[in-house]
């Protein structure tokens, strides 16, 4: 998957602006008078200047190609030794308008190659099951099921959860992505290229350890608005059997 | 023969009749509530619900989310558990704007249904037209839109509003387990289409 050039409003300001800005004085500067190069040259340094400290401040950089292949290397890795997971997760709903986001908690559990089982436990129960192209519910024991094959919608969910949980999403041509090193992890930019998907999640941003693994997932909206996702207690390769996914 | 024409007419007179009048209801003097829905009057309240929708034979659920922004102005919006918006509106004095809908439900028909309910969910202080005593309840009829509705207050706390059509029940917002102007379940029961949504605080 080729790495896409960074997008104004989502990737690291400084290569941004770097690319765009440091060509400007050689090239336009000497057709410039001296008042005018000296207001271009003061609002080219202030946007140099705001963007170094925002840099500084959200501590993100861009990887090189090398490191961006580097860390796919060691998620494929890790997904492909991957046979089961567990994991507990806590979900914050946020909504510009609300005063504090929606909070629930839950688990999950994986098995290769294609079974998720993602339940909310609080502050309401909620389990949903990906089988066979069906989508089980049990909505606090109201059971009922869905047959998403050839539903594009919910087919893009159920890849997306299980490669959010597995952390594979990279040879998937459906995304453009960006590769960020942050507050020592992995942070990794993907922005769907199917306009019917896009309706629905604009972008979702994925935290890797050193390691590989997903530590948290943020899917964020068309309007700004988002869910985060933050994983913890996560088991790997633990025994589990296919009754674990039954509705 | 005329027996039967007057049962006919007995019949059709009551058909005919208002809705406090089928109910039996006793007209007294209205003195004007300042609020008579107190249920999504905070402003500084998130107010949080676990969603289940019953239509038509089938059912699904989400998150119904509404926030007060002002008097007279709520932002409501219905989630997935997953988090992911469904719509988004807003209810401003008379207006009413689309914020964002999922494209399987823009639906006129759907949201109209939508929109009416969210309204006489969400209006704090209508206008009283009349008052009446119905058992140990006072019941406020008030105009939402075009269409009549029934507040019924138990102890000066709302327990249901009636929506009537043609003196007719047509839709029913019921309150219960309710704690200091919170209510705890909510449900909207339509009697002419196969739609009922149960709210649960969470």
């Amino acid at each position: 998957m080729p790495m896409t050039n960074y997008n104004s409003n989502l990737g690291n300001p400084i290569t941004y602006w770097h690319n765009r800005l440091i060509p400007l004085p050689v090239s336009v500067f000497p057709l410039l008078i001296k008042e005018q190069y000296n207001l271009v040259f003061r609002n080219y340094l202030l946007i140099f200047i705001v963007f170094v400290f925002s840099a500084k401040l959200t501590g993100q950089t861009k990887l090189t190609t090398e490191e961006a292949n580097s860390l796919r290397t060691t998620v494929k890795q890790q997904a492909e030794a991957t046979t089961t997971i567990t994991s507990d997760f806590t979900q914050y709903k946020h909504l510009d308008f609300l005063s504090s986001d929606i909070e629930s908690k839950g688990n999950l559990a994986y098995k290769a190659p294609d079974l998720v089982r993602w339940a909310y436990v609080e502050p309401f129960s909620y389990a949903i099951i990906f089988k066979n192209n069906t989508l089980y519910i049990n909505d606090n024991g109201n059971k009922s099921n869905m047959d998403v094959q050839g539903n594009k919608i919910f087919t893009q969910l159920n890849q997306l959860i299980t490669a959010s949980i597995r952390g594979d999403l990279f040879e998937d041509d459906q995304f453009d992505i960006a590769y960020f090193k942050k507050d020592g992890n992995y942070l990794v930019y993907f922005i769907p290229k199917d306009a019917q998907f896009v309706e629905f999640i604009k972008a979702f941003h994925m935290t890797f350890s050193p390691a590989g693994e997903v530590m948290e997932v943020k899917m964020i909206e068309p309007s700004d608005d988002y869910t985060l996702i933050v994983f913890s207690g996560r088991k790997v390769n633990q025994a589990l059997s296919d009754a674990h996914f039954s509705q | 023969m005329r027996i039967f024409l007057s049962s006919l007419l007995a019949l059709f007179l009551t058909g005919c009749a208002s809705y406090p009048n089928k109910n039996g209801f006793q007209s007294v003097e209205t003195l004007q509530e300042t609020s008579l829905n107190p249920y999504f009057a905070n402003d500084s309240t998130d107010y949080v619900y676990k969603a289940n929708i019953e239509a038509f034979g089938k059912t699904f659920g989400g998150l119904f989310i509404v926030k007060k922004l002002g008097t007279n102005h709520h932002r409501t919006v219905f989630t997935t558990e997953i988090g992911n918006t469904l719509f988004d509106f807003t209810f401003q004095e008379d207006d009413f704007k689309i914020n964002r809908i999922l494209k399987e439900m823009d639906r006129k028909l759907l949201i109209n249904i939508l929109k009416k309910d969210f309204k006489t969910l969400l209006e704090e202080s209508p206008q009283i037209l009349q008052t009446f005593k119905h058992n140990d309840d006072i019941v406020y009829g008030a105009k939402i839109g075009s269409k009549k509705h029934y507040f019924y207050l138990d102890h000066a706390v709302l327990q249901k509003i009636i929506r009537t059509g043609g003196g007719k029940e047509k839709v029913a917002f019921l309150f219960s387990k309710i704690e200091k102007n919170y209510a705890n379940k909510i449900q909207i029961v339509h009697n002419t289409i196969p739609l009922t949504i149960t709210l649960s605080g969470i």
